[in-house]
């Protein structure tokens, strides 16, 4: 039997950031903030996690959430 | 840590916390209220309110807290509102802030009532508290409401709209929350819309949990303990990050930048929440108001004072009392004259005292309380008892140095001619009320607490809370669990673990996983934080208002009683009247044994006037002959005995405050025995004081610290402090987590010194250093005073009364420091006659009985060489049927009292037709030999006509009688039958004998376990190691040898003062041997010696010049290793079984199972053994 697969795994992104909050993803400028939240969490494992969401509104009027990972650097996308 | 913001420098901060949990937010919050006020000012905040769930626990500690930091205290709660019948199944949150007094009357309220159906279930269950949105709304004056939190705060426009109607535009505040959550700009404009559409203004709090980065995540893992789950599985319950922790005023000001005028309401708000918990609480306490009151005091007081000190009680008095140490060779007459004289200066000083602090309405309420202990105790002991002479209580602590308590009942040691200085209990700078505690038997404590509840009002009467506080092992389990670490690793390192220290010492094995270093952090981080709200042992608070307008008042888990939220410590400073009722077991003992006294030989003793210089008694004192009176029994105080050598109660008084922490840590032992050695040798010796000023303060304990009021004494001779700094620097020592504090006594205590009597820094170091030293825990000096009175009458009782005492000892179980089962033994050396179970003469408790002469009764057994013999006078003790586990005890009484009817049981079955006993209740009676004597041995077959068969035969034979069945709450009685002849069976050897006993009663009274075992036992004697020596033996060795020696394990201590070492008390059948067990040693046998009841040392034997023997061990082993098998190569007993156990054996194939190897043996005895001393595990006094 084969494992369970994991699904909406982060993709890498190419962000550019202006005063910490991104300003372009994958190329893509952004219009608006929607929101953004923090994790912090399993701290008691051997990987923790640590990661600071953005839900961003580009100038095409398309919602993208991404994330900054700020244990091992380095951003990505999540969901749509 | 950050540095601290100066708001002056910055301008007015921007912001100000208003919701914030502590850690009495219990297992919602991890920081302590101090902690949060501290790290509050290092931020900048200029206030911070406290809005624990249901609770204002933490609120007076969060009020000192904030003085001491410089911010100021908001005080407030979140309370949960019960949801709606047919609306929802979540209680929602609001929180509450109080403006003004009325304010804190109507919260108290609120809470009371949210608290009043959570112990409805009954027993130990608590359903979560809730209050009802109407109740609120009807409470809501002086009170300051805000929508709740963002998750399960109350949203919805129907409910706001019912809070803004109640409250009103000046009392509703829409609250904004931002945890970097998802959703949380969506809900912050939705809230702040409905804001503006009824007219309410926004605020924004930041729902602390925890003062610093730290312990945020101890606020995970407590999320998960509080739901019962663990850190993986409680993601959805957790906040998902750390924005708990506490921020500064201008990054809480960034996080709400979308809403900055949510932010700037905080300050407008705050500035609107000016009580102070301090001053405005208003609390008074009956008779402190009442004109008359100084003067009934005065009328009270000199009336008994003509009466106690008239010169014939004087006379009578120094011909029979204690005191009269100092005063040998004085003439009697002018010492009556010179005592009336100062108990009238006294007396007057102490009025003028009271008077002028207005406490005379204080001390007339504890007269009154006394008054009603007095009447309590005549209804519990019956007016005709000897007991009936003792006074119904006795004063402990400081109250006890007070002419005052003296004459009206509330102490029994006459402070003039003891010597008692008044210092710390009542003195013009008194800030808060003086302590009082009263010692009760605890039959009479039951029946008290109720009655004051009645006498004063319910709702002006409750005990105080306690907090149980994290510690090592309960929090290595919890969290560990938590952390999802395995249980039995968990277990084998929270069993090993005595303290803080251990975690982390333990952990480095497993250090490969971070699951494991996570939880010697949290262990760490947790540590002495509130766990749950509990009951306090017996302090109770009463007011002349409703208390409940004063803190919230809370259902405590014993049905009927109520306690405040609050602890000691905020009870205190609330100005709150304690009254602590505490129980005493050695004071229910000693009573009881009065009692006994006077049924057994008809003399009644009054023990306020026994000679208090008996010979006999002080020679078992120096002896260390001292198993179980009250306070010198321990291991540790019978080794400080033989050094000490006390001669009158003031040795004693100094003798029972010595082996406390605080002395133990302020390094006074050593030198308090060194220099009392000196001056028995030579008078002549003079006492090296580290300065000359603190020769009249502690020339009583030779220059060392042994009492509390010393520390302040010291502080007011050598640093000059006033009596209010002194007891401000005790008070310090005392409080939880006071680093800062004492850090801040510390300096002024060495400036002080250095000005007051000129001594140069290092004295001053020095001295400061026996006092911070003592900041562990001591007694008073009075304290110890009643203390040491009530050890020499029992042990008075002990010497004079053996049989008595023993007998009281057993039936106020548990108490004191060793099991009844080492009692029995201990007294039995003594010569005392223990008799075992019978149902045909034992009653339901233990009792005294008289010794048939010549029987075989009147032989003591295993008395050791050269012991004392007690003065038994013929009588000895009767185990009762009540010490058999698992007898229903109902059914026990019925059984004593048809015996008492009908006369003694003929046989077996006479037993099962008349006594209403179920089937179990006989049997475990039957297994304990509470039956051996109903049979008839020749009822037998005669293979198994054997005395030792009794046990056996009884039990078959119940079986057969079949004996009372259950039909509902009676039992249907047994016809009474022929018995039949009972099959061959086999007889109990000594050994299941003592399993038996131990399995069923828990004391054996005739063979000792290692009686039974010395005779298998095969050590092989290497060249190094020492022979087997009994305890009996080791007296004749010598100092140094090698030895080697085996025993029962009755006292194991590991103290905090010890730095690792573990103190062993092993037992054989002719007496105690003290081990000690060095750290390197105790880690590498951590299993055996933790948990081992028979275990093997080897060790050198040390003998000190005191004849003190201990071995010091080299090596543990468990016994079970050097058992050999019966017949294999052991002569003796060991053949005589085989010998006995033949006509068995031929035929019925079961004679192995009775030849048991080692290992078996010694796991059946693990799973019975008696339980024993350990600090852990906590007996009780």
């Amino acid at each position: 039997m084969s494992r369970p697969r994991a699904l909406n795994l982060p993709r890498v992104a190419r962000v550019r950031v202006k005063q910490e909050v991104p300003c372009e993803v994958n190329g893509e400028r952004i219009d608006a903030v929607r929101e953004s939240w923090l994790v912090e969490d399993r701290w008691w494992t051997e990987r923790p996690l640590r990661r600071r969401y953005w839900e961003l509104v580009s100038v095409r009027g398309r919602n993208l959430v991404v994330f900054h990972d700020l244990c091992a650097g380095g951003w990505f996308t999540q969901g749509s | 840590m950050a540095t601290p913001v100066l708001s002056s420098s910055l301008g007015t901060p921007p912001y100000v916390e208003l919701h914030c949990h502590s850690a009495y937010s219990f297992l919602d919050g991890v920081s302590l209220p101090d902690e949060l006020a501290h790290r509050a000012a290092e931020l900048g905040h200029a206030a911070l309110a406290l809005t624990d769930h249901n609770s204002v626990s933490g609120s007076m500690e969060l009020a000192q807290g904030a003085k001491d930091a410089g911010v100021r205290a908001i005080h407030g709660a979140e309370v949960d509102i019960a949801p709606d019948p047919g609306g929802g199944t979540h209680a929602r949150h609001l929180t509450l802030l109080v403006r003004d007094a009325r304010g804190w009357r109507n919260l108290c309220r609120i809470l009371t009532y949210a608290h009043a159906g959570t112990r409805e279930g009954g027993g130990r269950e608590r359903t979560e508290p809730s209050v009802a949105l109407q109740t609120v709304l009807d409470h809501g004056e002086g009170l300051v409401c805000l929508t709740g939190c963002a998750e399960r705060g109350v949203h919805e426009r129907s409910t706001v709209r019912r809070l803004f109607d109640a409250f009103g535009q000046q009392g509703l505040w829409v609250e904004l929350q931002r945890p970097y959550a998802r959703h949380d700009r969506a809900r912050n404009r939705a809230l702040a819309a409905l804001a503006r559409e009824l007219g309410v203004k926004c605020v924004a709090t930041g729902n602390v949990h925890a003062h610093a980065r730290t312990r945020a995540e101890l606020q995970d893992a407590f999320v998960a303990l509080r739901n019962h789950t663990t850190l993986d599985a409680s993601e959805p319950l957790r906040r998902g990050n750390h924005t708990h922790v506490m921020s500064s005023p201008r990054a809480m000001a960034a996080r709400f930048a979308d809403h900055p005028e949510a932010v700037r309401e905080t300050l407008c708000l705050a500035e609107q929440l000016r009580f102070d918990l301090r001053t405005d609480l208003g609390y008074r306490y009956p008779g402190s108001e009442e004109e008359s009151a100084p003067r009934r005091l005065a009328e009270l007081c000199w009336a008994r004072l003509e009466d106690r000190y008239s010169p014939a009680a004087l006379r009578r008095r120094s011909a029979e009392q204690p005191s009269g140490v100092g005063e040998r060779g004085r003439s009697v007459g002018r010492v009556t004259h010179s005592v009336r004289a100062e108990a009238e200066a006294r007396l007057e000083e102490e009025l003028r005292v009271i008077d002028r602090l207005g406490l005379a309405g204080f001390f007339l309420l504890h007269h009154d309380m006394l008054e009603l202990a007095r009447e309590v105790a005549v209804q519990v002991r019956g007016a005709g008892t000897a007991r009936a002479l003792l006074a119904p209580g006795r004063g402990r602590g400081s109250s006890v140095s007070s002419i005052v308590c003296y004459l009206t009942g509330l102490s029994h040691i006459d402070p003039i001619t003891n010597g008692l200085l008044l210092g710390r209990f009542l003195h013009e700078d008194l800030r808060g009320l003086p302590d009082i505690d009263l010692d009760f038997p605890r039959d009479i404590r039951e029946i008290l607490i109720p009655r004051v509840h009645e006498r004063y009002g319910r709702d002006h009467a409750a005990l105080v809370a306690a907090f149980p506080t994290f510690r090592a092992r309960g929090a290595i389990r919890e969290l560990g669990k938590v952390l999802g670490l395995p249980a039995g690793e968990l277990e084998r390192m929270a069993r090993a673990a005595d303290h803080r220290a251990d975690v982390e010492h333990d952990t480095p094995a497993e250090t490969r996983s971070p699951r494991w270093r996570w939880l010697a952090r949290l262990v760490g981080e947790a540590y002495r934080l509130p766990r749950h709200l509990s009951q306090h042992s017996g302090g109770m608070v009463v007011s002349t208002r409703p208390l409940i307008d004063c803190c919230p008042v809370v259902p405590s888990a014993m049905a009927g009683r109520q306690m405040v939220q609050w602890d000691k410590d905020s009870c205190a400073d609330a100005g709150f009247l304690k009254i602590d009722l505490l129980g005493l077991g050695m004071l229910s003992a000693v009573e009881r044994c009065v009692e006994e006294i006077a049924n057994t030989r008809g003399k009644c003793v009054d023990l306020s006037r026994i000679p208090f210089d008996d010979p006999g008694t002080f020679k078992a004192i120096r002896a260390a002959d001292t198993v179980g009176v009250f306070q010198i029994e321990s291991r540790a105080q019978m080794q400080s005995l033989r050094r000490t050598m006390p001669e009158n109660l003031d040795d004693l008084t100094v003798q029972v405050a010595i082996v406390r922490p605080g002395p133990i840590q302020g390094g006074a032992i050593n030198p308090y025995i060194e220099r009392r050695d000196r001056l028995r040798e030579d008078p002549d010796y003079l006492i090296p004081y580290v300065h000359p000023s603190l020769e009249p303060v502690l020339e009583g304990t030779l220059g060392t610290i042994i009492f509390q009021d010393q520390v302040m004494q010291v502080a007011e001779a050598f640093a000059g402090f006033s009596p209010g700094e002194a007891e401000g620097l005790r008070r310090a020592m005392s409080r939880k987590r006071s680093e800062e504090a004492m850090q801040r006594q510390r300096e002024g205590f060495i400036a002080g010194a250095m000005r007051h009597v000129g001594a140069d820094e290092q004295t001053a170091r020095r001295v400061w250093e026996m006092v911070e030293g003592f900041a562990g825990f001591g007694f008073p000096k009075a304290h110890a005073a009643a203390f040491g009175l009530l050890a020499y009458q029992s042990t008075w009782l002990r010497v004079n009364y053996g049989p008595e005492f023993l007998c009281a000892l057993l039936n106020e179980q548990p108490m004191g420091f060793y099991a009844p089962d080492s009692l029995v033994h201990e007294a039995q050396r003594r010569g005392i006659a223990v008799l075992g179970l019978d149902v045909n003469a034992s009653q339901v408790q233990c009792t005294v009985e008289k010794l048939d002469p010549g029987s075989e009764q009147s032989a003591s057994r295993g008395q050791a060489p050269g012991s004392e013999v007690a003065a038994t006078d013929g009588l000895g003790v009767r185990i009762g049927l009540g010490y058999v586990k698992g007898a229903v005890v109902d059914e026990v009484r019925e059984l004593v009292a048809e015996r008492e009817r009908g006369g003694p049981f003929a046989d077996p079955g006479d037993l099962a037709a008349r006594a209403a006993t179920r089937c179990g209740t006989l049997e475990q009676l039957a297994w304990a030999g509470a039956c051996d004597s109903l049979v008839d041995i020749g009822a037998a077959t005669k293979a198994s006509r054997s005395p030792d068969a009794r046990r056996r035969l009884a039990l078959w034979q119940l079986g057969v009688a079949s004996p009372g069945e259950a039909v509902g709450d009676a039992v249907q009685l047994a016809l009474p039958i022929e018995l039949p002849r009972a099959p061959r069976l086999r007889p109990l050897d000594r050994w299941q004998r003592v399993l038996a006993d131990y399995a069923t009663s828990g004391v054996t009274v005739d063979d000792h376990v290692m009686a039974v075992l010395r005779p298998r036992l095969s050590i092989p004697s290497g060249a190094d190691q020492g022979a087997l020596a009994t305890s009996a033996q080791l007296a004749r060795l010598p100092h140094g040898c090698s030895v080697t020696v085996a025993g029962m394990v009755i006292a194991r201590q590991r103290p905090g003062t010890a730095k690792g070492t573990m103190f062993l008390l092993f037992e054989d059948e002719w007496g105690t041997v003290n081990l000690i067990v060095p750290g390197a040693v105790y880690e590498r046998h951590r299993g055996l010696a933790r948990a081992e009841p028979l275990l093997l040392a080897r060790g050198r034997l040390e003998r000190a010049p005191s004849g003190v023997l201990n071995v010091l061990v080299g090596e543990l082993v468990a016994l079970e290793r050097f058992l050999a098998e019966p017949g294999e190569e052991t002569v003796g007993v060991g053949a005589s079984t085989r010998v006995r156990r033949l006509p068995g054996a031929d035929g019925t194939g079961q004679a192995g199972e009775e030849e048991q190897d080692g290992a078996e043996m010694a796991a059946n005895m693990r799973a019975v053994a008696p339980p024993i001393q350990s600090f852990a595990s906590g007996r009780r006094r």
